[in-house]
């Protein structure tokens, strides 16, 4: 009874597709008559600008994907393939990175792809100050070797690189599209599909169709996709149950409706979720100075039962920050803090703090069932903790401006390099109180210049944050990506929060 | 009649210089994290510091506000901060949609509460009661909640209609009335509980006045006398509260717009608040302060029409 | 004799009764009343009644169904829906009360002052007030909220701000119409400061409205407050009904029970608000209804359907239908409270020929218009015909028997063998149209005779009634012309169908006296001229002497006497009759009631 109407439905929004699909594969010309040669994937971010410097990791990455083509391609399972560069390999001490580059590629305003281009590309990056423009602050200057070779020269080693070309300063546009008002609104790029302006509402959907030139057929599954912006996570799970849009990124909790209607479910680890003890130094609560406190804050979590409310156990749990899928792991550390609220009351005591001690931690909306967890359990072993709400737009500024000595947060777990810098070096951004040991500085350097050793060499910060408690993390969640399994099938993407836009393919 | 519409618009645009005033300067509280926040987390603090000076946040408030005015005047009204699409652009964009769902909604509202609130004017009896009725629980039931319930049960559990919009660019007519189906119906519910009371108290009102006694007296029937003269009377009390209504929907679409995901200004003025993205919030306000001055003016011109009273002085 | 004595007594019990009872009698206002107090009953001793904290959290049990630890589950935190219910109904009222404070406290003031001293006062504040409304209130409030943070209280005082427009042009609007009245005058001249005048008998006229609108404001403020924080805009750290609406709708899946309760207590809380203020305005206007109104006119509603079956109109008793007009052993009364019938005209008999003037002489409630409208069959649809028949030109319009008027007889007579001149010549053209057209309009219904036609004839008619340039008085809009010409407008109208009864309510009791002479010889040429029946309604003898050639008396909806006018102007029998006629020859309207007796009814 239930699925009557509902059945019905579907078939109306089905026969519409194929109605849909009908005149643009007619015109398109490109498709090969299956039914399913359209995209639709729901989107919880927007962008700011189609000027690919301004592009941002993570959840906006298949928007620029799908118009602008990276010089390196990251394949799902994080190794990386050629793309628009065909090969590149560093000099001796890991600071030139030649890159030899495909000559046969035209941006879609008939210019062509070269060194030049590439150049320009890079060049545009670095001054546009674009929100990932730290990740070029390595390159000191790019040099065209010849008309398909440039040469890449760093100021200091940087392991990150080749993620970083093929992320958002590796995305090429044409070079007489870069820096106009138009490519901020109309992307201008060679990628495997051409933003179809008329059809797109900035904040509302964005429609691609197949470029039909595009030199790589085999990146190019779909006549048309369609990226509809949908912020709220009720409004996605509504989209995908409905029918509305084929895959989507929803949460435990709404999963559940979606796969009661029959979605399939696809899921990775990609964040680690739980608290930042920012103020190591006790700058501002000096209880955090003591490594004694960190440590009893991590056994005061009760990790399992959190998985299980907040998450209906989809995740991992762990006391580390690094990810699985890094060099940087190390299986032990999971459970390096098993929970022990008695433990954690006696290393509070032996640091002198017996009767416990006031933190006050930032709350996001939307945050609720977190942080009451946190609240009660830091009770449970004597830490009083005060929440703040803060806007959401607020909450990101106000961490890095180190108003918070602790703060929930949750972060995708990238390359250890990627990972080290993002919140463990004294420049990184979620080091508000730019903390450091010499120990740990070492240790940093080592990955830094450690060439392909360099993930290897991060177990060893991965151990000194550990063991030092510079953080409380709780658990990996699971990223919980739903697709119309009769439509599209997705691979996940190792370390990005959504599949890129290669990953999809229509179902066989 | 001229210079009535010429002093009408005078005021108006003063009315339309204090909001902005008002507006931008309200904004400058909100605006401290706008370079931080479009750059993302991993900004550095050189990064920041030169987004603030490319979209002059280092200027002080006054000039910031004498800029942007000098701006407006000649038709500029800059980009967003956030989505680079000209603010124009991104509010013809939105337009339509806020206004195929409120005007929609207010047409039926008043061509249904007119012939409710009549029959409940002139039949009384079990009608009557049930306009009061409903009229109490029409005023109730905020409409917001009405579509959250609407959402639950017709779109999510029947599938009867999208549970978030289908319109876009080029949508055909049946994507428009499948989407706006279900908000349509939240907004006339609690729009028409108490238009249909208004129209009923006004029709009354008019019903006891002497000149009906007078009409009937000298043979006019009562269709006549309701239609031609009562309702016409009783128009200005039901325009004023539709224009009210109207002005209300206005801001209560942005939380309907939220519920199901419709791509029009309501979802505009969240993102565009909420980021603290100057340019776009203040074509927001603008747009929706010219709206609610137009429409008073109608209902001035159509109560002078109506009201040959009023018309001449 | 006793049943008048009874009416007084009630009405002064009813004047004694507060407002407040009456509120509680009204099952809606009761309920209100109810749920509101328990609301507030349940918010201050909100931290005995919660078994748990707001914000306190079971980690292991969240998104439980209801036990008998969590009463109504726990949401997505573990935290007891129960509770957090308790504790929201103390933020979500205490911060509506906040906002109506605020609005109350700008408002108010703003609004005494501005009524009471007008000026540049007053113009600025309009101006302030345009402005506030034409601001977009929940854009305004997501910006302040983007500056300020996602405080319940800060929201709700910027929106005690923008809502208080409502409360500035209550109080001035009301202040204004009771400054020039003269107990404030009084007050001034004997010295009164300007704020104890404000204070003392200003304040105690905006206060009923005040409360209405406050009620009808906390609503308000509760809806938009929840619609902020469903948006997910509200204050993470406090438990409101909107934020845990918020929380239902992220949970709609898989608890949808969590949904219902904040949803269920934001419409309880804002229905009671509604109802209270509708029972608040009901109490008030009853209240004035009976202490001050003496006329209670209930709306001529003519259009209800003959009740029972259509019966053959009944044949008038032979060797009357020479009679245009008889009315015999007339009865009406009104449905009271208890069921009842209270007369209000009671065995009137009369009779007029055509071409003959019957006056119609009493007082004020003395039932003379109610007999006279229930020829025309124009009484209110409650009214009912308790004895008696009506009968014009020889046929039933009220056979005996029947208990109402027989409209679908009375609609083909009215306006073409009947017609009517009221009391009141402005109130009774309608002003959105022009003489001229509503002059044509009967002409073209009843007569049948095209527009043109018509409109020459209104023209020959406008000037016969004596008006000087009718083709200007048919252009224009009755609020044009003057209350005398007016009255001509009305009669032409009245003559425009050549009927053969003309009924005639006071019709120059409105007039100015010198107008008053020229409109009685109009009616007397015109009745002269078109020789037809004249009924004429009035209080004063000295019309009924120019005019009438017979005259009754009626008092208290009785007829004391009646005959040819001169023998009553000469030897009048009944005392009653006697008092008039002493009244106008002292040259005297009578303002009040000669005796002490007489209905509610005119």
């Amino acid at each position: 009874m239930k699925f009557g109407p509902r059945a019905t439905s579907v078939a109306i929004l089905a026969a519409a597709a194929v109605a849909l699909s009908g005149c643009a594969s007619s015109s398109g010309g490109s498709s090969s008559g299956a039914a399913t040669d359209t995209l639709t994937i729901g989107s919880l971010s927007n962008i700011t600008s189609f000027d690919p410097a301004q592009a941002h990791l993570g959840h906006q990455m298949p928007l620029y994907q799908a118009a602008y083509d990276t010089l390196i391609l990251r394949k799902p399972d994080g190794s990386f393939a050629p793309m628009l560069a065909t090969e590149w390999k560093y000099n001796e001490d890991n600071t030139v990175l030649t890159v030899d580059l495909r000559d046969d590629v035209t941006f879609t305003d008939g210019e062509k792809f070269d060194a030049e281009a590439a150049k320009a590309n890079l060049d545009h990056f670095k001054s546009a100050n674009g929100p990932d423009a730290a990740q070029g602050g390595s390159i000191s200057s790019v040099d065209v070797v010849d008309e398909d070779t440039i040469d890449i020269t760093l100021s200091a080693a940087d392991p990150a690189m080749e993620y970083y070309l093929s992320q958002v300063p590796g995305l090429m546009g044409s070079p007489k599209a870069l820096g106009t008002e138009e490519v901020k609104t109309v992307p201008v790029g060679s990628g495997p599909y051409v933003l179809d302006a008329k059809a797109s509402v900035n904040g509302s959907q964005f429609v691609y169709t197949a470029n039909k030139d595009y030199w790589n057929k085999d990146l190019q599954k779909f006549s048309k996709v369609t990226i509809k912006i949908l912020a709220d996570v009720t409004a996605r799970t509504n989209a995908v149950v409905s029918g509305q849009v084929d895959a989507v990124l929803l949460d435990a909790k709404n999963g559940k409706q979606a796969e009661g209607a029959g979605l399939e479910q696809v899921s990775y680890p990609v964040d680690w979720n739980g608290l930042f003890l920012f103020d190591r130094d006790g700058k501002n609560t000096p209880a955090l100075a003591d490594v004694r406190v960190r440590q009893a804050i991590n056994y005061a979590f009760d990790r399992e039962t959190m998985l299980e409310q907040l998450s209906l156990g989809h995740g991992e749990v762990t006391a580390q920050i690094f990810g699985k899928t890094t060099d940087a792991y190390i299986p032990e550390l999971d459970d390096a803090y098993a929970y022990d609220p008695a433990k954690a009351k006696s290393l509070l005591a032996e640091a002198g703090y017996a009767d416990g001690f006031e933190l006050t931690l930032p709350i996001l909306p939307g945050t609720e069932a977190i942080m009451a967890m946190v609240q009660q359990q830091m009770a449970d072993v004597g830490i009083t903790v005060k929440q703040e709400a803060v806007p959401q737009a607020n909450y990101v500024t106000d961490l890095q401006a180190a108003k918070y000595s602790a703060a929930w947060f949750s972060v995708f777990q990238g390359e250890p390099w990627v990972a080290i810098k993002q919140a463990i070096g004294p420049q990184a951004a979620y080091n508000p109180f730019k903390t450091t040991t010499p120990e740990l500085q070492e240790a940093i350097d080592a990955v830094q210049f450690g060439g392909d050793e360099s993930g290897e060499l991060a177990k060893k910060v991965n151990q000194y944050v550990t063991d030092e408690a510079w953080f409380a993390p709780w658990y990996r969640i699971d990223q919980m990506f739903y697709v119309d399994g009769t439509k599209i099938a997705v691979e996940p993407q190792a370390q990005q929060a959504i599949p890129s836009i290669y990953n999809y393919a229509p179902a066989s | 009649m001229v210079t009535f519409i010429l002093k009408r618009i005078g005021s108006g645009l003063v009315v339309l210089a204090a909001i902005s005033c008002l507006t931008f300067f309200l904004l400058y509280f909100s605006s401290t994290n706008i370079a931080r926040n479009i750059l993302g987390e991993y900004a550095t603090p050189e990064q920041v510091a030169a987004k603030q000076a490319e979209l002059g946040l280092d200027q002080p408030i006054f000039s910031r506000f004498l800029a942007w005015v000098a701006e407006a005047l000649t038709g500029n009204f800059g980009t967003s901060w956030f989505t680079n699409e000209s603010v124009v652009q991104a509010i013809s964009n939105r337009l339509p949609v806020t206004l195929a769902l409120v005007v929609t909604s207010i047409v039926i509202i008043a061509i249904l509460s007119t012939l409710i609130g009549v029959a409940a004017a002139v039949k009384r009896g079990w009608i009557d009661r049930a306009v009061q009725i409903a009229a109490v629980i029409g005023d109730a039931i905020p409409n917001f909640v009405l579509a959250i319930v609407f959402v639950t049960i017709f779109a999510i559990q029947l599938g009867f209609f999208p549970a978030t919009s289908s319109i876009q660019p080029g949508a055909d007519g049946g994507a428009w009335v499948a989407s706006l189906t279900l908000p349509v119906i939240a907004l006339v519910i609690s729009g028409l509980t108490s238009g249909a009371q208004q129209v009923r108290s006004a029709v009354i009102k008019q019903l006891e006045k002497d000149y009906v006694r007078t009409l009937r007296s000298r043979g006019i029937s009562e269709g006549v006398i309701l239609f031609k003269h009562v309702l016409r009377s009783a128009a200005p009390a039901g325009l004023t509260v539709l224009s009210l209504q109207f002005i209300g929907m206005l801001g209560g679409v942005v939380i309907i717009e939220q519920i199901f995901a419709l791509p029009g200004m309501g979802a505009l003025a969240v993102q565009s608040t909420t980021l603290g993205d100057t340019p776009l919030v203040m074509g927001v306000v603008l747009y929706t302060v010219i709206i609610v001055i137009l429409v008073n003016l109608l209902v001035d011109l159509a109560n002078g029409w109506l009201n040959p009273k009023v018309r001449v002085s | 004799m006793t049943e008048p004595v009874q009416i007084n007594a009630s009405t002064a019990t009813l004047a004694r009764t507060s407002v407040f009872k009456r509120i509680l009698k009204n099952p809606m206002g009761l309920f209100a009343i109810a749920v509101l107090s328990i609301m507030i009953l349940v918010a201050i001793f909100a931290g005995w009644i919660a078994p748990f904290g707001e914000n306190t959290a079971n980690i292991g049990k969240t998104l439980a169904g209801a036990d008998s630890v969590n009463l109504l589950g726990t949401d997505s935190a573990g935290r007891d829906t129960f509770s957090r219910l308790v504790f929201g109904a103390q933020t979500t009222l205490l911060s509506a009360l906040l906002c109506a404070a605020v609005a109350i406290s700008i408002g108010l003031p703003a609004g005494l002052i501005a009524g009471y001293y007008s000026g540049p006062f007053d113009s600025a504040a309009n101006w302030v007030v345009n402005v506030l409304m034409a601001l977009p209130g929940i854009i305004v409030l997501l910006t302040i909220r983007a500056a300020f943070g996602p405080s319940v209280w800060i929201s709700m005082i910027a929106f005690g701000i923008l809502i208080s427009p409502g409360y500035f042009r209550l109080t001035r609007t009301a202040v204004q119409s009771v400054r020039n009245e003269l107990y404030v005058d009084a007050a001034r001249v004997s010295g009164l400061s300007d704020s104890r005048i404000i204070t003392r008998h200003i304040f105690s006229v905006v206060r009923a409205p005040i409360i209405i609108q406050t009620a009808i404001v906390c609503g308000v403020a509760i809806s938009i407050q929840s619609g902020l924080e469903f948006l997910g805009l509200g204050d993470p750290t406090v438990a409101t009904w909107g934020v845990m609406l918020s929380e239902g709708f992220k949970n709609v899946y898989l608890t949808p029970t969590l949904l219902l309760w904040p949803a269920l207590a934001i419409g309880l809380a804002v229905g009671s608000l509604v109802l209270l203020g509708n029972a608040v305005r009901d109490a008030l206007e009853d209240r004035e209804k009976v202490t001050v109104s003496k006329r209670n006119d209930p709306p001529t509603v003519a259009l209800q359907m003959q009740r029972g079956p259509r019966k053959r109109t009944a044949s008038v008793e032979v060797g009357t239908e020479k009679h245009l007009v008889k009315v015999s052993h007339l009865a009406i009364g009104y449905p009271q409270a208890n069921g009842t019938l209270k007369p209000v005209v009671n065995d009137v008999s009369f009779t007029v020929d055509r071409g003959e003037v019957l006056g119609i002489v009493g007082e004020s409630g003395s039932g003379k218009s109610q007999t006279a409208f229930s020829i025309l069959g124009l009484l209110p649809p409650e009214a009912r015909i308790i004895s008696g028949s009506i009968q014009f030109d020889g046929e039933y319009t009220v056979a005996p028997g029947e208990d109402i008027v027989n409209q679908s007889r009375l609609s083909e007579l009215r306006g073409k063998r009947i017609s009517y001149i009221p009391q009141e010549p402005m109130s009774n053209l309608d002003p959105a149209y022009t003489i001229g057209s509503q002059l044509v309009a009967p002409m073209v219904k009843v007569l049948g005779i095209s527009k043109a036609e018509a409109k020459k004839r209104a023209l020959k008619l406008l000037s016969d009634v004596g008006i000087v340039d009718p083709a200007r008085t048919f252009g224009a809009y009755p609020h044009e012309v003057s209350g005398g010409m007016a009255q001509r407008v009305l009669i032409a109208g009245a003559i425009s169908c050549e009927p053969d009864l003309i009924i005639a309510d006071e019709p120059t009791t409105a007039l100015d006296v010198t107008v008053q002479a020229e409109v009685l010889d109009l009616i007397r040429d015109l009745q002269k001229r078109l020789g037809v029946g004249v009924i004429l309604v009035t209080h004063n003898f000295g019309v009924v002497a120019d005019l009438c050639d017979r005259v009754v008396v009626m008092q208290a909806g009785r007829l004391v006497e009646g005959g040819e006018v001169r023998e009553i102007l000469g030897t009048p029998q009944d005392p009653y009759t006697i008092t008039l006629l002493d009244s106008m020859l002292e040259n005297k309207t009578p303002m009040t009631m000669l005796v002490s007796q007489g209905g509610t009814k005119s």
